[in-house]
């Protein structure tokens, strides 16, 4: 059996030079001597150290905050009255037509218990933080709405009254910030004519990001007007852009800087609520503000979309789909920061899935007094797959299918439509290794000898699970759509054939800088050593919307790719008057023997130069630099799949599941970096491992998170909870992406959205009983294995 | 006492420093320019400020800046040399075991600290010794894989 | 909300006393304003949090006789300021106090451990205190010093609610004394977390005296189960003068099980912890027989 450290690719990845090799980090160096400086580590000189007031009640209104007394200890107040009258959206994907605005800077009514009311800014933390205690705030606390059921009945209190919708302003009834309604075919005529109907509900919890920075911003109001910000942020163009506007700021005035981010998994796709309140006080007090927020802030300002879905399944005999019927009620929390494409990208990953043929789906996102929900890892995917790889295991099991027969009798491949981000964002699916993914996957785990759970007996029970997923590469489509994606880079060539890369794509820790770097140093023969990333910020580089959606190396890398295509254009040029052929008889490959990019005639080897060689003499000849700027589009969204095969061992007398084996396989076309590939698929097991089995932020009846924003009481996996080395299997099928930068497609999200719903399927398989519900705790193991005794 | 001149060695430096009786050694340091340190829940339960005091693996931030008088920190910065990687953050590169590399100073910290007692660890032993260490991004699997390969490698 | 954990915002007087005598002097006098600090991973996290706002903090860092752990025939002596990980490295208690290692061995993460100290871990006084359970079950007691005086409490008597003891503001804990009878005899600490690193769900330690097939003494103790960490003197009667064995294991567990009042709280669930009590009694049982080498 293969182990941890076999995961190598067949013989499509050979053909390579830099890409699909195993490189260490760009930037490991810097982290493992903790050089790296992450925007909390920014210390700029005369600094100002901010602290943020935040609601002590989920639901009241903000009658008067009285600063008079922290003024006087020097401090620089920042209320409600002191910040633009400007309701925003946080997150700058979807068109602004689409985009709902229900937010202020800071608001004069807490929806939630923690939001920022007031801040303040002084010459230390300690003093910041006494002069927030002398701030006297009149509140007049009103109901909170907690559960989204009762929420939408009319007797509850309304968080909102009216909100923006574009630049329509829309009034909000009974709680419900958005609805969705999608059908295909007659679902319902469809389903009643079915041999079987499976019909069951599934809940997935709301669980925290936790990535290990919590949000910070440095913001430096500098000489010439213009504002400098340091962030904790997956799009630094979207700070811009949102910064300008709220301020009323040229955007030329506004540079944000592109710094690493200590982990996000979609806690910052959009701008930071603390980001704005920052940059006020910088402006308010002309002095550069730092504000970190502590790890109790952090947890109650985001939250991943707790969901509810129904479904309702008619499937024949044959094994054939006849359709579905699915309901979806998202609890979003205070806010809404991206629920209404949410809802719709909640239908394109059911729609990719199987072939439903009649689909009726209606979804609801409902306001409650809770932390705003926004994506995690996959958005809405991980819910949606849990609840079909669910399903799926459940028809199976009702109707005597084998599961995987008929994963591969039904699922949506190649030459099918695939929806990357909601209904608009739809393209025709090119490649695909789900069918390789279960036959390698059921050989490595050996699936056929799980056993069925009535024969599993004794206290400790162990049991096989499978569930595939996928994810979207971007939300590229071949014409205009609800949400905005392109991408863009600089490539240049410096005097010396190095290379520098100019990006405003963000590295979030996978490694999508390295892929980049490596996607331009293959299509240009050099070694990676010899192309660098530049540290730059939103002035000098061109748009990139955002970190997100596993479009990294397939958007940010394909506009990198582009780049370099056109250097490399430019590079022939320029060296057909050197080397006195005509460009197209010239080609730009690696010499290995010089280690080193050369430009040579086709066939001819010692008439070569170097790109050093060819860059000097331009200098020297006064042809000029060599540098190329695209802005890209990708036209296509391709999936990546990925298929779970898990073992868990359940111990019948305390409840506990353990993690015991995972096989991972994953199709992203060509791993640009196969390390990251697996470090993605890995860290996944643990995410989701926590997300199936601990993971959960429960609210008290008053509103307030019972951990109260302390980790002790808010576990994810440690070291212990993971499977031994020898148990973690990683494969990458034999995938290549023909829309993709050198085959390449995302892999971020397709690694964890079925991995809870495999251990979800392995613990049925190990004592027969279904849990509908996440996390799946001893608590809850213990209580169903008592009533199914009883 | 509420402040006090303590005579503090960091990563081989000597300071002389005065610090209040409420200043943790996590600010301290990251204050003096030594970021590697990271506030990540400020409670104890992540790891990520993680230093050597007089040897000891310690939480620096749950320790007063004021009892480390005549004491030596050292953090990951303190490891390295300018251009010497320590053998344990060369094993952390090579197994691709840094991700977004906020945990990362941390964990090299407490990695060190088990090799320095037990140079010939377990699977087991690792596990056990950096739970403490939170990391959200990698899965754990590599990190373990540096620390048990380091110490394969100073064996032979 | 009203806290920021990144910084301590308290401000404080702070002592670093040389001596036992000179620490005893500045608590009698400062009393309640006083608070001593020994490893501070819990006093610390208490004072962010603002449950605690101590004016003067004394700390036992430099009173080097206070960390000691002197082996006496049977018997344990522990300094007050020893850190947990002393405890879990010393190869005494590893031998012969195997619930007190296990327990030590299962709290949090190493560097905690390097930390925190036991005399802090029973100040504390946390329902869910990993070292009391087994310290109960040897019968430990606690010598206690204040200015000019100096009390042996039996620590069966010194929890009385959570974060409450019988320690007077002017006392402090100088040492923990365990004794143990001659073997055959052996001890088990189990424990139930969320993950690895955790405070109990609940924790069981258990300690017994065979005598050929009998089991001559019984003690069982629980934490996570009731305001304070508990023995559970009925079970333990049950098991006396008994022939160990299967029946009479589960017989002592149900009783367990009858006898400890949980809550539901963050961390699990009343009906759970009253579920497992009994399954993680057995196995402490049967653990701590097989240590006093008698079969099953």
């Amino acid at each position: 059996m293969a182990t941890y450290s076999d995961c190598l690719k067949g013989e499509g990845t050979f053909m390579f030079n830099v890409v699909s090799k195993k490189t260490p980090r760009l930037d490991a160096e810097a982290k493992v001597k903790g050089l790296e400086k992450f925007a909390s580590d920014i210390a700029l000189p005369g600094m100002l150290y901010a602290v943020v007031l935040r609601s002590p009640y989920p639901h009241a209104e903000i009658l008067r905050i009285d600063t008079s007394e922290a003024e006087a200890m020097g401090a620089v107040c920042l209320t409600p009255d002191d910040v633009p009258d400007v309701l925003y959206n946080e997150r700058g994907v979807s068109i602004p037509a689409k985009t709902y605005r229900d937010r202020r800077v800071l608001p004069r009514k807490a929806r939630h218990y923690g939001e920022a009311i007031a801040a303040v800014a002084a010459e230390s933390e300690e003093l910041a933080w006494k002069a927030l205690k002398a701030l006297k705030v009149e509140y007049k606390v009103l109901p909170p709405v907690l559960d989204p059921i009762k929420a939408i009945e009319p007797e509850s209190a309304q968080l909102y009254e009216r909100v923006f919708f574009g630049e329509e302003e829309i009034a909000i009834k009974n709680n419900i910030a958005c609805e969705r309604e999608i059908t295909v075919g007659d679902a319902d005529k469809a389903i009643a004519s079915s041999d079987f109907v499976v019909e069951e509900e599934y809940e997935l919890p709301r669980v925290y990001h936790f990535q290990l920075e919590t949000k910070s911003a440095v913001c430096n109001p500098e000489p010439d007007g213009s504002l400098t910000i340091w962030c904790t942020t997956q799009s630094i163009h979207n700070v811009r852009i949102l910064i300008g506007s709220i301020f009323g700021i040229p955007l030329s005035k506004v540079n944000v800087k592109k710094i690493p981010v200590g982990g996000s998994f979609g806690s910052s796709i959009q701008m930071n609520s603390i980001i704005p309140i920052c940059a006020a006080l910088a402006l308010k007090a002309h002095r550069p503000v730092k504000l970190v927020s502590s790890r109790e802030e952090d947890m109650y300002d985001h939250c991943k979309y707790p969901s509810r879905i129904r479904l309702r399944v008619g499937v024949n005999k044959d094994m054939s789909i006849q359709g579905v019927e699915a309901e979806v009620l998202v609890d979003i929390g205070a806010h809404q920061i991206q629920a209404y494409p949410l809802l719709g990208s909640m239908a394109g990953w059911l729609v990719s899935l199987y072939k439903w043929k009649n689909i009726k789906y209606r979804s609801r996102a409902i306001y409650t007094n809770k932390v705003p929900a926004c994506a995690m890892q996959g958005y809405g995917n991980p819910q949606m797959n849990f609840a079909v790889e669910s399903h799926v295991d459940l028809i199976c099991e009702k109707c005597g299918f084998d599961p995987i027969e008929f994963r591969l009798k039904n699922h949506v491949g190649i030459g099918d439509e695939f929806w990357g981000q909601g209904p608009t964002v739809r393209s025709i699916i090119k490649s695909c290794g789900l069918e390789e993914s279960l036959k390698t996957g059921s050989e490595l785990i050996n699936w056929k000898e799980r056993g069925h759970p009535i024969n599993k007996t004794g206290r400790y029970r162990r049991g096989i699970g499978l569930a595939r997923g996928f994810h979207t590469s971007s939300a590229g489509a071949p014409g205009p759509a609800e949400v905005i994606d392109y991408s863009g880079a600089t490539v240049k060539v410096n005097e010396d054939g190095s290379v520098d890369v100019l990006t405003a794509v963000m590295d979030l820790g996978g490694g999508t800088w390295d892929a980049i770097a490596k996607i331009v140093a293959e299509v240009l023969g050099l070694p990676l050593e010899k192309v660098s990333l530049s540290p730059v910020d939103t002035r000098t580089t061109v748009y990139d919307v955002c970190t997100h959606a596993s479009r990294g190396v397939f958007a940010g890398g394909g506009a990198a790719y582009k780049a370099a295509q056109e250097v490399k254009r430019k590079i022939l040029e320029v060296s057909s008057v050197f080397l006195q052929e005509h460009p197209e008889n010239l080609e730009l490959v690696f010499d290995p023997k010089r280690n080193d990019a050369v430009i040579r005639p086709k066939g001819v080897p010692f008439k070569s130069m170097t790109l050093g060689e060819v860059a000097r003499n331009a200098m020297v000849t006064g042809l000029g630099s060599i540098a190329a700027t695209v802005s890209f589009r990708q036209k296509t969204c391709p999936p990546s799949f990925v298929t779970n095969f898990v073992e868990v061992e359940v111990d019948t007398f305390t409840g506990i599941v353990k993690l015991l084996r995972a096989v991972c396989i994953a199709d992203c076309g060509t791993p640009i970096n196969p390390d990251g590939v697996k470090g993605q698929l890995i860290g996944s097991l643990a995410r989701y491992g926590g997300y199936a089995l601990c993971e959960e932020t429960e609210y008290s009846e008053q509103g307030r998170l019972k951990c109260e924003g302390f980790i002790t009481d808010n576990k994810i996996f440690t070291t212990e909870e993971m499977p031994f080395l020898n148990n973690i299997v990683v494969h990458f099928t034999n995938t290549y992406e023909p829309t993709g930068p050198l085959g390449a497609k995302g892999i971020g999200e397709a690694a964890g959205n079925s991995v809870a719903s495999a251990i979800a399927n392995a613990v049925y398989n190990a004592i027969g009983i279904r849990f509908t519900r996440l996390p799946i705790t001893p608590e809850k193991v213990l209580e169903a294995l008592r009533g199914k005794e009883a | 006492m509420r402040d006090k001149l303590i005579n503090l060695k960091i990563n081989g430096k000597k300071y002389q420093i005065t610090v209040k009786s409420n200043t943790l050694l996590l600010n301290l340091l990251r204050e003096l320019g030594y970021t590697d340190p990271k506030y990540g829940c400020g409670i104890g339960e992540c790891g990520a400020c993680s230093v050597l005091l007089d040897g000891q693996l310690t939480l620096s931030c749950l320790t007063l800046a004021i009892s480390c008088d005549n004491k030596e920190v050292i953090t990951a910065a303190g490891l390295s040399e300018k251009d010497q990687l320590h053998p344990l953050a060369q094993s952390l590169i090579e197994h691709a075991a840094i991700q977004c590399g906020f945990c990362t100073p941390g964990m090299i910290i407490a990695g060190k600290s088990l090799l320095d007692k037990n140079p010939n660890p377990t699977e087991e032993d690792v596990r056990q010794y950096l739970r403490g260490n939170l990391c959200r991004c990698t899965g754990y699997a590599p990190i373990v894989e540096a620390v048990l390969d380091q110490a394969r490698k100073s064996k032979s | 909300m009203n806290t920021n954990t990144k910084i301590l915002p308290l401000e404080f007087e702070y002592y670093e006393p040389e001596n036992l005598d000179e620490a005893l002097e500045l608590l009698s006098r400062f009393k309640e304003r006083a608070r001593i600090i020994a490893g501070g991973t819990d006093l610390l996290v208490k004072m962010k949090r603002e449950l605690l706002k101590p004016e003067v903090l004394i700390s036992l860092s430099r009173i080097s006789n206070l960390k000691y752990i002197d082996e006496g025939e049977g018997s344990l002596r522990i300094g007050a300021g020893t850190p947990l990980s002393e405890i879990e490295n010393n190869p005494t208690v590893e031998r012969s106090y195997s619930a007190l290692f296990e327990a030590v061995r299962s709290m949090a993460a190493p560097a905690i451990r390097n930390m925190g100290t036991i005399g802090g871990n029973l100040a504390n006084a946390s329902p869910a205190c990993d070292t009391a359970p087994p310290l109960l079950v040897y019968g430990s007691s606690l010598k206690i010093k204040s200015k000019g005086n100096e009390r042996v409490v039996p620590l069966e008597e010194f929890f009385l609610g959570p974060g409450i003891t019988v320690l007077s503001p002017e006392e402090l804990i100088a040492e923990i004394q365990i004794s143990q009878s001659e073997p055959p005899k052996g001890s088990a600490f189990l424990k139930l977390g969320r993950v690895s690193a955790d405070i109990a769900k609940i924790n069981v330690a258990v300690y017994l005296k065979r005598e050929g097939k009998r089991c001559s003494c019984c003690r069982i103790a629980f934490g996570s189960v009731a305001p304070t960490p508990l023995r559970i003197y009925q079970a333990e009667k049950m098991a006396e003068g008994e022939i160990f064995e299967e029946q009479v294991i589960k017989k002592v567990a149900l009783e367990c099980q009858k006898q400890i009042k949980p809550i539901d709280d963050v961390r699990s669930s009343k009906d759970y912890r009253v579920w497992v009590s009994a399954i993680l009694a057995e196995e402490a049982l049967k653990a701590a027989w097989l240590r006093s080498e008698g079969s099953l």
